[in-house]
């Protein structure tokens, strides 16, 4: 039943329509508050304002937009077109209310699993077929799924994000470094994959509420492997052969660009050491930057947006410290690579490939 | 990023029949799994000695689509994606498999082998 319901790869779609917004919005506001000075959000469009006053107008409607877009993609993966007019609709709902993404992404799926269930329930005449994707579904699920919105879920979802955004700015010594370390080894466990984005939906949810430090953690998780490796490889050439060191000189200006990928080739040549070395070395980074209150208003970027960030030296300090561990660890754990033997287009790991059906 | 085309049309040397395949590649982010996929898929199949194209759906946007003469040649369809991909319409009686990009990631060659044996071919 969950499986078909495919919850995840929705919520990625979101993701994934969303990052390029959440990238630009930040960035403009970062940009602007550097700039300018703190510059106020325009108010007034009749009175004067200046460049940097706009860009961080700018970058405040986009991040207002984010729960909007959100809900829409959601929408729009589970129900095709006739989501997105009624998941816009629910993340504006839920922008209003405060409840943020994560009402966003509620009322996209619930929008979505809506206008599934009109499709399919709803018979009209041959004369009124045009009428149904035009009018009868976007107006249905937006009156449904809208009162819903306003008058059952968004306050406890309000509440919700508002607590976890206070317990989050509220956070002591041990739990900000145990926070830290948790979402600094989730978001580089897999190099990418789903528990990065995991720990990434997570951050980015926050970002939406004000709070930058899990952001920042995402971003130095990112780049602490391919860093890692990078630093590990230039300490002891032996312990990588030949196409390692090629994936390496790939990997780490991937890495610049907060690529984490450009690893998975050396993690996959033995997956223990390089897992349990680069998650430990970021655990660390997430933690110092946590405890040095590293924040990072823009989601994804790499170098390049460290000077936008909050305490550029502290990310500068968690990045190396965290880089240099995991460099450490991977020289103390690894032995030294074998030329190869086999080539590795044949090495593949077993997956178990019963559940794919042919449709 | 990574773009070079292989098209092969040749039977292998024990003269099994070789697979048509079409495909679409696009992961969450967009920049790197999509691509990375892509080229799995189509180094295996050029390995397996099957003919292969595959459209990547990235950030940027679509690239390398697929034509509707590939599509209507291809005995199989492999989409390799973690979002919800466009065009799906155009496969409409076609043989579609549905995967992560992490499974084409992991084990291209075990997925077009399996493919061909529940496909008979």
């Amino acid at each position: 039943m969950f499986k078909k319901l495919e919850l995840k790869k929705h919520a990625m779609t979101g993701i994934s329509y969303m990052l390029p917004l959440v990238v630009a919005s930040g960035l403009l506001i970062a940009i602007g508050n550097l700039a300018g000075g703190n510059p106020s959000v325009i108010s007034d469009y009749k009175s004067s304002y200046n460049i940097w006053q706009a860009a961080v107008s700018l970058g405040v409607f986009g991040m207002g937009l984010l729960p909007a877009v959100m809900g829409a993609a959601i929408a729009y993966s589970i129900a095709d077109r006739p989501g997105i007019a009624p998941g816009l609709l629910m993340g504006m709902i839920a922008n209003a209310m405060g409840a943020g993404f994560l009402g966003g992404m509620l009322g996209g799926y619930l929008a979505g699993y809506f206008v599934n269930y009109l499709k399919k329930t709803i018979v009209v005449p041959k004369w009124a077929q045009g009428l149904l994707p035009m009018m009868i579904i976007p107006l249905v699920s937006s009156v449904v799924i809208g009162l819903v919105m306003f008058f059952v879920i968004g306050r406890p979802i309000a509440v919700a994000s508002a607590s976890l955004t206070h317990m989050l700015n509220n956070m002591q010594g041990g739990s900000k470094a145990v926070f830290g370390a948790i979402m600094g080894a989730m978001a580089a466990f897999d190099f990418g994959g789903p528990v990065n984005k995991v720990a990434s939906l997570f951050a980015d949810g926050l970002l939406l509420q004000g709070v930058y430090g899990p952001e920042a953690i995402k971003i130095c998780a990112s780049m602490i492997p391919p860093f890692g490796v990078t630093l590990s490889w230039l300490i002891k050439r032996s312990r990588y052969n030949k196409g390692e060191s090629d994936n390496i000189k790939i990997a780490f200006p991937m890495g610049i660009c907060m690529i984490t990928e450009g690893v998975i080739p050396i993690a996959a040549v033995d997956p223990l050491r390089v897992i349990f070395s680069c998650s430990f070395g970021a655990a660390i980074g997430g933690m110092l930057i946590m405890l040095l209150n590293v924040g990072s208003p823009v989601p994804s970027g790499g170098m390049f947006i460290v000077p936008a960030m909050q305490n550029p030296f502290g990310f500068l300090i968690a990045l190396s410290v965290g880089s240099i561990i995991t460099a450490i660890l991977l020289v103390a754990l690894k032995k030294d690579a074998k030329e190869k033997i086999v080539d590795e287009e044949d090495v593949e790991e077993e997956v178990d490939l019963s559940g794919i059906e042919i449709k | 990023m990574l773009n070079n085309n292989i098209d092969i049309n040749i039977k292998n040397k024990k003269g099994e029949m070789y697979m048509k395949i079409v495909g679409i590649a696009a992961c969450t982010s967009g920049i790197a799994h999509t691509y990375i996929a892509k080229e799995k898929l189509i180094r295996a199949a050029k390995a397996l000695n099957h003919e292969i194209h595959i459209e990547t759906q990235g950030t940027i946007g679509t690239e390398d689509e697929l034509s509707t003469k590939d599509i209507k040649e291809a005995d199989v369809v492999i989409i390799a994606a973690d979002i919800k991909v466009g065009g799906r319409e155009r496969f409409k009686g076609k043989k579609v498999i549905d995967v992560s990009t992490d499974i084409v990631i992991k084990a291209p060659k075990a997925l077009i082998n399996k493919i061909q044996q529940d496909l008979g071919l």
